[in-house]
């Protein structure tokens, strides 16, 4: 027996067009041509449905940023104490510089002191902080990062510390790579320099951290909140 | 397919920006399934997160010979939102309010055609131009095979035979990463 032209059958399939007699006659007594024929209609139908699915919005960075914090933790749980005193060279001179500029604004300056300002500001970078695992969800954060060098930090539902919370610039591509820019209130919002010459395109994980109060100026491993900076 | 096998070589060797781009090339279509699977935008983000964070885990166990990274990621977000619709089922047996919650998940379209639509959408992408194009017209345009041959300016013999091979094509893929035939790709990561 001879089978219909696969030709015809994706013409069926499509609706295109419509069986004679001898190719209905065919369809009911083989059962390879039938089983085809509805092979192709399921495909057919599926890829009409696709047309809603062409145009799908990129998927969005938060969520891209809380599968970054997710898997980042293994890194950061990997490193021991010891290790952490090993501050690669090059950071040297940056975190002197971070620190200078800590010390240059004292610290935490709380929001409010520039709330008489004219809001001329532009914002240059952002980012959503989203808690690590290990972080009760409810916890979480906002940055901007504004023209004029200055980070804007809001922070809600951190988990209590005896020490105190930092903020660091991180490379995502290389977590022993990072910056501190300073440290924050338990609530609220702050404001923090950025040091001059940081490129913000290679430190652009936001990281803030529980530090205790133990005299060590490098990250004690414990991260809260992360977050990437995007324009 | 080259490009997926780049992708899954430096997926497998640890390369957390391999992770990025399949988030950026498969992130959207992960998303919609869970959204259409849970209802909710606020789950269905959730279920996205654990998806590819399970699948950075279980990177080990993507065999390409199975099936593609998306038909992949398809699978673990199909099993990570079922449950978490198992979850809320019990959530709601708590709170004695499964009759209100039955009803939206009623109207839910069936898994396998959520991610059959998703895999024959991304082969459809990735098809020759000229093949995905007068696919594209007969599908969402409803042309007739000489109408095509009239606004593409193709012989209609070649309408005929783009046709042909892209609908092989979609096939080929469907049977491969298909929800209706997918539970052979799903079989190692059950774990995950
Ligand atoms: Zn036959």
């Amino acid at each position: 027996m001879e089978h219909l032209d696969p030709d015809r059958l994706v013409l069926f399939a499509l609706s295109e067009e419509a069986e004679d007699a001898a190719e209905s006659g065919h369809l009911a007594r083989c059962a390879t041509c039938r089983d085809e024929l509805d092979t192709l209609r399921t495909v057919t139908g599926l890829g009409a449905e696709t047309h809603d699915l062409r145009d799908l919005p990129p998927p969005p960075e938060q969520i891209w940023q809380r599968i970054e914090a997710d898997i980042a933790e293994p890194v950061r749980q990997q490193k021991p104490s010891p290790v952490r005193r090993s501050r690669p060279r090059w950071l040297v001179p940056v975190l002197a510089a971070a620190a200078a500029a800590i010390v240059a604004v004292a610290g935490t300056v709380a929001v409010d002191r520039f709330a008489g300002r004219a809001p001329a500001e532009t914002v240059t970078a952002r980012a959503t902080l989203a808690p690590l695992a290990t972080v009760p969800a409810a916890a979480g954060g906002t940055v901007r990062v504004l023209s004029d060098g200055e980070m804007r930090i809001g922070v809600r539902n951190l988990p209590l510390t005896t020490g105190f919370h930092e903020v660091w610039l991180i490379d995502p591509d290389d977590l022993t790579k990072m910056v501190a820019l300073g440290n924050l209130p338990d609530q609220g919002d702050s404001v923090l320099p950025v040091p001059p010459g940081i490129d913000m395109n290679q430190y652009r994980l936001v990281d803030i951290s529980d530090e205790p109060h133990d005299g060590d100026a490098t990250h004690s491993g414990r991260s809260l909140l992360r977050g990437i900076l995007t324009e | 397919m080259d490009r997926d096998d780049q992708l899954a070589e430096r997926l497998r060797s640890g390369d957390e920006k391999a992770l990025r781009l399949a988030y950026d090339r498969h992130g959207a279509a992960v998303l919609y399934l869970a959204q259409r699977l849970l209802g909710n935008r606020a789950d269905a983000e959730d279920v996205t997160q654990l998806t590819f964070v399970a699948a950075w885990a279980g990177r080990d166990s993507f065999d390409p010979q199975r099936g593609t990274i998306l038909g992949w990621l398809l699978g673990i977000a199909r099993r990570k939102a079922i449950d978490r619709m198992r979850s809320a089922a019990r959530d709601d047996r708590l709170v004695e309010t499964v009759r209100s919650q039955v009803a939206p998940a009623e109207e839910a379209e069936r898994p396998e055609r959520v991610v059959d639509r998703l895999v024959v959408a991304d082969e459809l992408g990735r098809l020759p131009e000229e093949q995905r194009r007068t696919l594209e017209l007969a599908f969402f345009d409803d042309l007739t095979h000489p109408q095509i041959a009239a606004v593409t300016g193709l012989p209609l013999g070649t309408v005929k035979s783009h046709i042909r091979r892209g609908l092989a094509n979609l096939r080929r893929r469907w049977e491969v990463d298909g929800g209706t035939f997918g539970s052979r790709s799903a079989g190692p990561l059950r774990a995950l």
